[in-house]
Formats: structure tokens, C-alpha cells, sequence
């Protein structure tokens, strides 16, 4: 057990940090909108011109192909530089396209990949539907082949940034009559295409604010060739996109949330008093997230360790499950730390908002509840 | 960078676990056993000395294996989770105090001979002279005591201790005694402002605090896999199936943080007394919540004496407050302005 970096690693970092610092922006990111979507693209560009867009990815896709190890490095100098969330891309950077990787065509790969990395296109993610949630692999939304397209038909639900997106990976049923996970695929559908249409849903971070999007299907055209794997296999191929999402890909947000916590901590200090602090309720919830955020850094190395010893299992999901609630606890405690001022919405807005965002931490993804189910039975051996 | 034990670290922790599964199963505390009242464990460490697990952190010029407090903390987590004497604490401890000092008493306690533990029971004042109220744990068949306090960890013959007095404890397998210490000097002292003994003692309390819930976590699921109700094992009942998830999160949480605590205390850098600080808040924190849920997991049974659940619930309650509680652990973190990143 050992927590050296080799010089090379070492040198690696310095070349982040001071490109970082040098590169991230200064502007607040804009927390909706065009606006948004600009900021993100252009953030994703300039990482690209700069040589440090896809740190993770594969060489041969134009990425860095870094081990992990060094991802790791840049996410914490990421992280330690104030970098932004980016997260209108982390559908495109984090799912698309290492599914598209894994198991899309040449010709998949030749027109998406570099769009992603050069940070020309958003993606949107179509897998949840009105009454399918948790239980995903029951989805409905149906396609039919007819010639050389599908025809899509159905709904699909809370899909963050659809209305930015200019991409969509889509799960669609294409076997009504196969057992309920084999007869799905996944399919690449153009936002842009006859057919879609949108219907904003305002979440409850604050008044008219547009995160998500129910989207209607109606005989929608997808050339046969978007399917990504093959007909029907698209459980298959989901369930390595979400692998990914519950493993390495949150390692950044993870690092974030320490900067956040201190954050608060100086605030802490500066309206309670030090002396006081030690021995108050807040103070010890503060240090206890304290000591649960450093713990974080620990499995996250810990689960760098089991990557590169090639033993990493269902125990992400641990982290995962985790990391949720942790980010949910600072974000509640910024209420409490600022006091009576919390109840006002200002329009910089540091605390409120990702206060109250903070509650689909435990529901996005992989609601906690199908996290412990993950963890019950992956992991722990638990009967279903 | 590598978090994981090394092929050679394996090699021990299989090896102690082995010989605990033998020579310590849990079910030596059982009533019917050694009695509820009471500790056998002091017949154990000639065993450990025998086969090199006392003294593996100190320096091979002073006798010991001279590993590090890597390889200490890996082997708290068996003594935790075979609820070893926390005597093996007194040991550990007194022989880093006297390492270097009094080759001929190291050589004793490298041998196997017990080294009690005193905490206080209130303020206690330090120094060159020791002054308070203190618990002897495990301290009774013990030439001499460490003594763990806020300003460091300090080695006193036992009968420097007056007014000496046997208490039963709400953990019958620790033999408990009150004990005074006025104005009394140690035969080494420690400073924790300056040295690492009173680090170390944090990061392996924390260390044996993991094994607990690590063993907990593992009765409570095999518990829930057999047990059946309604026509089916519990555990298939999210009810049940959540809280064991909950005591597998916790167990990682403190698992993960004590081989990073480890790896720097071993380094000696400043950075790990923050470092065993956050250890011992997530590990106490774990091996109480897990040790609580593990006795509701097996219901009733987990409720009676001879369910080994309910010592883990006492044990942790102790660990907690030797070399400060939760709350002390927590006042000391807020108390580090930058914490290390």
C-alpha cells in the first residue's frame, strides 16, 4: 500500500495545474438555457485546442488515452482549479460515447466521437418513460422496422437539457413479444428530427426554471444504421453505459464537492466564531462531512487501485450510493451555516439553488433505493 | 499509488485471521465459554509474539519486524473483528513508548507480557507529572499501564494508580477498574504535539473499529440469507436487504480511510493527524450504527446473550472513547483550518 505518484505522474500534474489555471474560466457558468449550452461548448473546445479534452479516452478517438492514475491527477487539479461541472456534456463525454467505443460502428465512431470531443454537439439521455423509472427494463417506447429505418412511436421523461441537445441516446422496444430485457435497442436519435416533440417540465429549484423535458415520439425516422450493438441487445449495451456512470466518470464531482465543504466551513467560521464552532451541532456536522469527504478521496483511490489491478466490481456502487447522500448533506448544511438569509433566492447564487437541485441527487441515475438493491445483491450476495 | 494490501501485507492478514479463527473465535465470549465475566486473551499474546505479530512496527534495531503503521493498522481490523483484548492496545503502545528506551522491558512486552490502558474519566492534567481520575482496562495482571491523553501517551507502572478499584463494565469482557494518578511521572511520555505514538493510537483504534464493522456487516448478511420469514429469507426484503447495503457503505467508508490514514501516518507526515482524526470519525461511527443495525437484523435472537452481537456493540462503545470520542474526534477536525489535499 503506497500513495507515491512517480515522477512522471508528478510532471504530468504540474503541466494540468498550470494549464488550469491559466485556461478555466473566470465567468460564472449560466445555470440554464442557450446560454448554458454555449458556455459548456465553448469550455469543451477550448479543453480540446489545448490538448486536454478526453484525458480518459483511447488515443485511436483522438483522447489522451492516459492511464488511470492520471485521470485521476487532472480531475483533482480540475477540481483544486475551479473548473465547472460542464454538465450539458457529461451525457455526450461520459455515456455516448464510450458506449458508441464499445459497441457502435466504424461509421458511428468516424461522425460522433470527434463531434463529442471537439465539443460541436450536446446529448440527451431517452431512457426513463412516465411509467417506467427504476424499473427501466419495462420501457414501452416502441420502434418498428420498416425498410431501412425505424419508426418510433411513445414517450419518453425527465430528459435533462433535450431541449440543447442536438443528440439523443435512445432505448426503444423492438420486440413487444421477447422477454422484457431482450427486446430493446439502442438507438442514436437527431433531436432535430420530424416528429419530436417537446414538453418542458419545470423543476423545483426555482420559479420557471427548464431542466428537463417529457418527449414525444410520433412515427419518428431513424435510419437502421443508428443502432448501436444489435437489435434488440440494447439492455446489454445500456447496462455498460450505466457501469461506467456508477464507476470512474463522478470522479471529478467527487473531488468538487471538498472545495464546497471548505467553502462553507470558512463561512462557518466567520459568522459562529472558531472557539465556538468546536463544540457546537453545526461544527460537528461540519467536521463529520469533513472526515466523510476525505474518506471519499480514499475510495476513490481505493477504486483506482482496484482498476489497475483489473478487480473493480459492483463495489463502485458503494461509492456511488455514497457520494450521492454525502453531496445531499453539504448541500443541505450551506442552509444552516448561512442562516435566516437562506430563505431569500439571490441572483448569484452559490448555495439556494444547488441546495435545493441537491434533491435529485438521490433519485437521478439510480434512484439510492436501486443503488442498495445493486449493493444487496451484487455485492453482498443478497437474495432478489 | 495503491490503496490495496500487497501480496506480502495479504500474506499477514490471512495468516493473524487464520490463527484468531482458531485460537480467538468469537465464541470464546460466549456465557457458556470463559464465562461472560472475564478475558482469556492474555494467553494469547505469547501466541502473537511467538509468530511476530507484536512488535511488527518497530524498528528491527530496537527487536521488533519493523514493518510500519501500515501493517499495524491491517492488523487491528482481525483483532477487531475477533474482538481481541484491546490489551493488544496496552501492548502495541508501550512497546513504541519504550522502544529505544529499556531494551530489557521492550523484550518483555515483545514476549507477550500485558500492558493495560488507562483513559480519563474527566479532565486530567499533564506535563512532566500526570494528575486525574482514570479506567484501567485490561490493566490488572499488567506491571505497567499506557496512559492515553489529550497532550499524548505516557507509560506508568501500574501500582503508581491509588485508590484502585474493580468495576464491572458495560463490556463484561473488559475487565474495568477505576484508578487515580496524582502528580505522577511517567516513565516515558509521548507528546502528541511532536511525536506519533498518540497518532498511531488514534488511527488503530480506528483500524479496529473497521474490523467490527466489518464483521458485523458480514453476521448480519448471513444472518439475513438463512433466516427465513413469510416463506422467504429476509434478506430478499428490501427492509432488511437496505440495511445491510448501509452497513456495507459504512464499512467501505471506514475500510478505505483507515489504509489512507495508515499509509500517511506511516510516513510520519504533519498531514496524519488529520488524517487518523477523519479515521476514527468514520470507523467509530461504522462500527456503532453497523454494530446497532446487525442486532436488529437478527431480531431477538440478536437481543439475547449468547448472539455475539451485542459485544460489538459494548466493544465500540469503549473504543469510542479511548484517545477521545466522537465528539472530541470531531471538535479536533473543525479545530484544522486547511485540511490536507
Amino acid at each position: 500500500m503506497n500513495l507515491d505518484f512517480t515522477p512522471e505522474d508528478e510532471l504530468f500534474r504540474a503541466e494540468a495545474r498550470d494549464w488550469l489555471n491559466e485556461n478555466v474560466p473566470r465567468a460564472q457558468r449560466p445555470p440554464e438555457g442557450q446560454a448554458m449550452r454555449e458556455f459548456d461548448l465553448a469550455w469543451q473546445r477550448r479543453q480540446f485546442n489545448g490538448g486536454w479534452a478526453g484525458v480518459s479516452w483511447p488515443v485511436e478517438y483522438g483522447g489522451r488515452g492516459l492511464s488511470l492514475t492520471e485521470q485521476l491527477i487532472w480531475y483533482e487539479e480540475y477540481a483544486r482549479a475551479g473548473g465547472p461541472s460542464s454538465e450539458l456534456l457529461f451525457v455526450g463525454c461520459n455515456h455516448a460515447a464510450p458506449t458508441i467505443m464499445a459497441r457502435g460502428t466504424q461509421a458511428q465512431k468516424d461522425y460522433h466521437l470527434p463531434r463529442i470531443l471537439r465539443g460541436e454537439v450536446a446529448w440527451c439521455q431517452g431512457f426513463s418513460e412516465p411509467n417506467n423509472g427504476s424499473d427501466l427494463g419495462g420501457l414501452r417506447c416502441r420502434a418498428e422496422i420498416d425498410g431501412d429505418h425505424l419508426v418510433v412511436n411513445g414517450s419518453k421523461i425527465w430528459t435533462s437539457g433535450a431541449h440543447l441537445a442536438d443528440w439523443q441516446e435512445l432505448l426503444v422496444r423492438t420486440d413487444p413479444a421477447a422477454p422484457k430485457h431482450k427486446g430493446i435497442s439502442w438507438v442514436i436519435c437527431d433531436m432535430r428530427s420530424p416528429g419530436i416533440e417537446l414538453r418542458p417540465i419545470l423543476i423545483m429549484t426555482a420559479p420557471g426554471h427548464h431542466h428537463f423535458n417529457q418527449v414525444f415520439y410520433t412515427d419518428v425516422r431513424i435510419p437502421l444504421s443508428n443502432v448501436v450493438g444489435e437489435v434488440n441487445d440494447g439492455w446489454n449495451v445500456a447496462m455498460s453505459t450505466l457501469g461506467f456512470e456508477r464507476g470512474t466518470a463522478s470522479m471529478s464531482e467527487q473531488i468538487r464537492y471538498g472545495a464546497i465543504l471548505e467553502k462553507l466551513i470558512e463561512i462557518a467560521r466567520e459568522r459562529f466564531g472558531k472557539q465556538v464552532l468546536e463544540y457546537d451541532e453545526i461544527g460537528a456536522r461540519l467536521a463529520q462531512l469533513r472526515a466523510e469527504t476525505q474518506a471519499v478521496r480514499a475510495m476513490t483511490y481505493t477504486t483506482a487501485s482496484r482498476v489497475a489491478r483489473g478487480s473493480l466490481g459492483s463495489e463502485a456502487s458503494i461509492t456511488r450510493a455514497f457520494v450521492s447522500q454525502l453531496q445531499q448533506r453539504i448541500r443541505r448544511i450551506a442552509v444552516d451555516v448561512i442562516g435566516p438569509d437562506s430563505i431569500e433566492l439571490p441572483d448569484v447564487d452559490p448555495w439556494i439553488r444547488p441546495y435545493l437541485r441537491s434533491y435529485s441527487n438521490t433519485i437521478a441515475a439510480g434512484t439510492s433505493e436501486i443503488q442498495r438493491n445493486i449493493i444487496g445483491e451484487r455485492v453482498l450476495g443478497l437474495p432478489r | 499509488m495503491d490503496l490495496l494490501p500487497t501480496e506480502e501485507q495479504q500474506q499477514i492478514i490471512d495468516t493473524l485471521r487464520g490463527k484468531l479463527l482458531n485460537a480467538a473465535p468469537v465464541e470464546r465470549l460466549r456465557p457458556d465459554r470463559h464465562g461472560q465475566v472475564g478475558n482469556p486473551d492474555s494467553e494469547l499474546w505469547p501466541q502473537l509474539a511467538e509468530l511476530g505479530f507484536l512488535g511488527l512496527g518497530i524498528a528491527e534495531e530496537h527487536g521488533g519486524i519493523g514493518l510500519t503503521a501500515v501493517e499495524e493498522a491491517l492488523v487491528f481490523r482481525e483483532f477487531g473483528r475477533a474482538l481481541v483484548s484491546l490489551g493488544i492496545l496496552g501492548i502495541t503502545l508501550g512497546s513504541h513508548l519504550v522502544a529505544g528506551h529499556d531494551s530489557s522491558l521492550l523484550t518483555a512486552i515483545l514476549g507477550g507480557e500485558p500492558v493495560g490502558i488507562a483513559s480519563p474519566r474527566g479532565p486530567t492534567t499533564s506535563g512532566t507529572k500526570i494528575s486525574g481520575s482514570f479506567h484501567l482496562l485490561d490493566a490488572a495482571d499488567a506491571r505497567h499501564v499506557v496512559v492515553i491523553l489529550p497532550e499524548g501517551v505516557g507509560l506508568v507502572e501500574r501500582t503508581a494508580f491509588s485508590e484502585v478499584d474493580g468495576r464491572m463494565s458495560m463490556d463484561s469482557n473488559t475487565i474495568l477498574q477505576r484508578g487515580k494518578l496524582d502528580l505522577v511521572a511517567p516513565l516515558f511520555w509521548s507528546p502528541a504535539a511532536s511525536e506519533m505514538v498518540h497518532t498511531r493510537a488514534i488511527l488503530l483504534l480506528s483500524a479496529y473499529a473497521v474490523g467490527m464493522a466489518e464483521a458485523v456487516l458480514a453476521m448480519a448478511v448471513d444472518y439475513a440469507k438463512v433466516r427465513e420469514q413469510f416463506g422467504k429469507p429476509i434478506g430478499s426484503f428490501q427492509a432488511v436487504k437496505h440495511k445491510c447495503a448501509d452497513m456495507a457503505i459504512a464499512a467501505e467508508v471506514a475500510s478505505c480511510q483507515v489504509a489512507f490514514a495508515s499509509i500517511i501516518v506511516a510516513k510520519g507526515e504533519r498531514e496524519a493527524v488529520y488524517q487518523a482524526h477523519a479515521a476514527k470519525i468514520v470507523a467509530v461511527d461504522a462500527a456503532l450504527k453497523n454494530a446497532a443495525q446487525n442486532i436488529q437484523v437478527h431480531g431477538a435472537f440478536g437481543f439475547t446473550a449468547e448472539a455475539d452481537a451485542h459485544i460489538y456493540v459494548k466493544r465500540s462503545h469503549v473504543v469510542d472513547f479511548l484517545a477521545g470520542d466522537l465528539r472530541e474526534q470531531r471538535a479536533a477536525l473543525i479545530r484544522t483550518i486547511t485540511p490536507p489535499n
